[in-house]
């Protein structure tokens, strides 16, 4: 069964929250939440809530940690970062994400063109 | 390891689920909060933002459990819910429950304790190497329960023999011998040859096997002691070997100690083993020394226990040339296993007992089907509901499978308990000779075996029901009638009924064999009469000189004791057997030819001194009993037994006066009394025909052991007392074994008493379960037709319509398994026939009794909710649901 269009797979979610720790450095749960909405715009329809159980998800593969710490304006948040292994996955699956995306285009190029 | 560290983590989290609790709602509400903030800063009204912000976060709630999911492990979670779940429904049931328990309990317990003890009867390999492969042979003769072989035939075999590996021997009778040194103590040294451990495939403990240059005749004398005596005795001490001992005021050398889990062949418990120092004669002459040995031998492998016999047969029939010809017809060759030999005639006992325990689990696995096939039937309409809100099905077969679990597990638990209890329970009743009773634990294979076939009988039908696709139409509160279970339920009743007839029927007969004969005719009164058994030490008196010696001091002694009506001695007591006995064959009357078609069977005698016919009010028949005179040496009387009368002087010719002569005894006696029968070898067994001839002043005999017979109208502690005292005034080291006879006599009925028992048990197990069932099924039938019963009664149905109503149902089923149970105990009884004594297997009064029984049980359990269905209120049954 296809997911319906905009909502996000497991994997892709992964993904995504991986390269924003990537790029962002430590963040809380909200700060990932923006940005993941700031970068997508209205191409990803993400239900905040279902953030937490793929951090969590994430925290026990052992990809990120997290700490207790104050925002911006002082308030207790979680920050998440990135581990050393949480690197190497972001690695391994943007390669394959390359790989696949490199694949289907190609694939569905070649259709195009016949 | 990913999974591992995942698993790790999930675990921990289970530990620490309240902190984590609270961390997840402080990480989310900072979210929100910061979120309503930020669309706050946007322009929008606290209110709106508030909403935004729920819209944009989604379902907090909903985030949470995924959280959790996602931290648990969840399949624990649940079961720990379904656990909690099913506590409260059996909480909210309690009769289900304990009747579901005791049900399990009682057929896990007893089936576990049977096993327990049969299983090392029946099943479990002997303590020697390759057990299977151990035999006992030799001539079974009428006369002889076990078979033996004469010394001559033994080295004749031994040389020829083919099928046996090894063979070797004891002399049977294994004596009592001292050890002489400081403390003295009686114990007992078996005769066996040197290939005795090795053919056992046995080694020592400490030292060495005796040599066979050692088990020759007038070799030095050695001893291999047994691990016990080695550890009681000589204090564990490992230098033992080597050292000399004083065995019966002779100096024996022990060359070694047998391992702790050595065990005689016969089971008998003797603490040193001596070389039997067989000469190898083949001398049958008259006066060789009549050896008699019991053989045991290890098969060759692949060789079978019919093969050997095959092969040993033209060497036995060789061996039957030697024999005087009257033995010829009724001596047979045998070779049967080492375990046929060691249980004899507590096989039969142990099947019947394995055989009845499996009933009861029969009737106990029925029972909890039954319990949750009822269950699952009034339950039928809160999975239709649970269904209905969105439980799956594989959520609501956990539940059915939690819940047997649980009971099964309560059960299992209470069930050990029994198991324990009754184990202890047929120790204690338990008589002697039942082998390796002592040895029997609980076995843990065994009762897990029982708690799962009765889990697995639970869970079937508790499945059978989960699975079964819950109809909606259920929960718009129309009766459902599941007629279809209601018939298998029926069914599981009418097996219940028919094996608990079965097991009722076979008790009955076990207990009036028992009651015959614990009310059989002795021919003697054993009342008032108290006997001491009195062992002489060989080495302190070596002849029937000293030996009559002590026995007349103590008799003079004794006889003044006031309150002592009667005080006999005689060397053997009834009814216990023991006695010594001469072939019919060998008994010489004047003008009679000899008894020569045969043997003739045993005929028993005893040394009795005048009073032992009136101590034991045993009658006399005709003629006198023995006179004081009589006990002189001069003076050649003897007594016969009525049965012995009538053998020898068929043709109604008068015994008394006539001559007799028996065995290779020189002088005539003259008859001068004739004795009633007295039941002499065991209870079971008719009157065996007897002779008795005076306790003698004569030195020719052997009197080592003899039995103080005293009646007295006095206290038997006191009696007691003073016989030890006495007996101790004379030689303060012979011990005195002193007993009521009617204790003596109890004692012959303890095996079947113990077979009666417990299978009286299993069957009022058996009986129990099975009205536990019925009550059961009716008190469901009556439930489920409340309805249908309260628009009988408003529609004018009397109290005697609605109970034909409900009965009439039971009665076709109790019917139908009461049929069945009747032909179940009719052909089973068969397989009782060597366990009864005077009581026909297919006795029907006793079967009818047990029908009786069990139709009485069976109404009663109906009758209790069948009364419930006639006090049904109409009003309240319509508006019932």
């Amino acid at each position: 069964m296809a997911p319906p269009r905009g909502e996000v797979l497991q994997g892709t979610l992964d993904l995504i929250v991986l390269q924003t720790l990537h790029a962002m450095g430590p963040l809380h749960g909200y700060g990932i939440a923006q940005r993941v909405q700031q970068v997508s715009g209205d191409l990803l329809k993400l239900n905040q809530g279902t953030l937490y159980p793929a951090l969590l998800r994430l925290e026990q593969r052992g990809w990120i940690s997290s700490k207790w710490g104050a925002s911006e304006n002082n308030r207790k948040a979680k920050y998440y970062s990135l581990t050393r292994a949480g690197r190497k996955q972001l690695l391994a699956e943007t390669e394959s994400w390359e790989r696949m995306t490199a694949l289907m285009s190609r694939l569905l190029g070649g259709t195009e063109g016949a | 390891m990913e999974r591992l560290r995942i698993f790790s983590a999930r675990l921990r989290g289970l530990f620490r689920r309240r902190q984590l609790d609270g961390d997840l709602d402080a990480e989310l509400s900072a979210h929100l909060e910061m979120l309503t903030e930020e669309n706050i800063r946007r322009g929008m009204s606290p209110a709106e933002a508030r909403y935004a912000t729920r819209r944009e976060f989604g379902g907090v709630e909903q985030a949470k459990q995924l959280y959790r999911e996602q931290r648990s492990m969840q399949l624990f979670d649940a079961l720990l819910e379904d656990l909690r779940f099913a506590l409260r429904g059996l909480g909210k049931r309690p009769g289900f429950a304990l009747v579901a328990i005791l049900t399990l309990a009682l057929g896990i317990g007893s089936t576990t304790a049977v096993f327990s003890v049969v299983d090392r009867i029946l099943f479990r390999s002997l303590p020697y190497p390759q057990d299977d492969r151990l035999v006992s042979f030799g001539d079974r003769a009428p006369f002889e329960a076990n078979e033996f072989v004469l010394g001559p035939d033994y080295v004749d075999w031994q040389k020829a023999q083919t099928p046996f590996e090894s063979v070797t021997s004891f002399v049977p009778g294994g004596a009592d011998c001292d050890l002489t040194e400081q403390n003295p103590v009686r114990l007992k040294c078996a005769l066996v040859e040197s290939t005795f451990l090795p053919t056992f495939g046995m080694q020592p403990f400490l030292g060495r096997n005796f040599t066979s240059d050692e088990d020759r005749p007038n070799a030095a004398r050695v001893a291999l002691v047994s691990y016990g005596l080695w550890r009681s005795r000589f204090a564990s001490d490992r230098n033992l070997p080597g050292r000399a001992i004083s065995l019966d005021g002779r100096p024996t050398v022990v060359v070694g100690v047998l391992p702790a889990q050595f065990e005689m062949p016969n089971l008998g418990r003797d603490d040193i083993l001596v070389p039997a120092a067989l000469d190898g004669s083949t001398d049958r002459g008259p006066n060789a020394r009549p050896v008699i040995l019991r053989v045991f031998a290890r098969l060759k492998p692949g060789i079978t226990i019919k093969q050997a016999a095959a092969a040993m047969e033209p060497l036995f029939q060789q061996s039957l040339n030697y024999v005087p010809p009257q033995f010829r017809h009724e001596v047979s060759f045998r070779v049967r296993s080492l375990r046929d030999r060691q249980i004899q005639d507590a096989r039969v006992a142990s099947w019947v007992l394995l055989g009845a325990v499996l009933a009861v689990l029969l009737v106990a696995c029925t029972n909890v089907a039954n319990l949750f096939l009822a269950r699952a039937t009034s339950r039928a309409r809160e999975l239709a509901v649970r269904t209905a809100i969105g439980a799956s099905r594989g959520r609501l077969v956990r539940q059915a499978l939690t819940e047997s679990l649980l009971l099964g597990a309560l059960g299992g638990l209470v069930g050990c308990w029994l198991a324990q209890l009754l184990l202890r329970l047929f120790v204690s009743i338990a008589p002697e000779g039942i082998p390796r009773l002592e040895q029997a634990t609980i076995d843990l294979r065994v009762l897990l075996f029982a708690l799962g076939i009765s889990l697995l009988s639970g869970m079937l039908f508790g499945l059978a029901s989960a699975l079964r696709r819950p109809a909606p139409e259920l929960l718009t509160g129309k009766e459902n009638h599941g007629r279809s279970r209601g018939l298998l339920r029926q069914l599981l009743v009418t097996v219940q009924i028919a094996v608990s007839l079965i097991l009722l029927a076979g008790a009955g007969l076990l207990l009036g064999s028992l009651w015959k004969l614990e009310t059989v005719a002795l021919g003697m009164d054993a009342t008032r009469v108290i006997t001491a058994g009195i062992d002489l030490a060989e080495y302190r008196y070596p002849d029937a000189l000293k030996q009559l010696a002590f026995f007349n001091q103590l008799e003079a002694r004794l006889k003044h004791m006031p309150g002592v009506t009667w005080l006999a001695l005689s060397d053997t007591l009834p009814p216990a057997g023991g006695m010594q006995a001469t072939f019919l064959s060998a008994i010489e009357i004047p003008g009679h030819a000899k008894f020569n078609t045969g043997t003739g069977g045993m005929i028993s005698y005893r040394y009795v001194t005048p009073a032992y016919f009136s101590a034991l009010s045993i009658p006399i028949r005709r003629g006198l009993g023995f006179r004081e005179e009589d006990r002189s040496p001069a003076e050649r009387p003897v007594i016969l037994s009525e049965a012995l009368a009538k053998k020898l002087f068929s043709d109604g010719e008068d015994p008394l006066g006539k001559s007799f002569r028996f065995g290779s005894q020189n002088d005539w006696r003259t008859i001068v009394g004739i004795a009633g029968d007295v039941k002499n070898n065991g209870l079971a067994a008719p009157a065996d025909p007897e002779f008795y001839i005076p306790w003698k002043n004569e030195t020719a005999g052997h009197f080592r052991s003899a039995h103080l017979i005293v009646q007295s109208a006095i206290h038997p502690e006191a009696v007691a007392r003073w016989i030890r005292s006495e007996t101790a005034a004379i030689d303060p080291t012979v011990p005195v074994t002193i007993e009521g006879l009617t204790t003596r006599v109890g004692k012959l009925a303890e095996r079947p008493r113990f077979t009666a028992v417990l299978l009286s048990l299993f069957a009022g197990m058996g009986v129990l379960l099975a009205g536990i069932g019925i009550y059961g099924v009716v008190a469901f039938l009556v439930a489920e037709q409340t309805r249908e019963i309260g628009i009988r009664i408003a529609l004018g149905a009397t109290p005697r319509t609605v109970l034909r109503m409900v009965f009439s149902n039971m009665v076709r089923w109790t019917v139908a398994g009461a049929a069945l149970g009747l032909l179940g105990a009719w052909l089973s009884a068969g397989l009782l026939k060597s366990l009864l004594f005077e009581v026909r297997a297919h006795d029907p009064f006793l079967l009818g009794s047990a029908l009786f029984v069990l139709l009485a049980v069976a109404f009663f359990a109906a009758w209790i909710p069948a009364r419930r269905a006639i006090q049904v209120d109409p009003m309240i049954a319509l508006r019932y649901e």
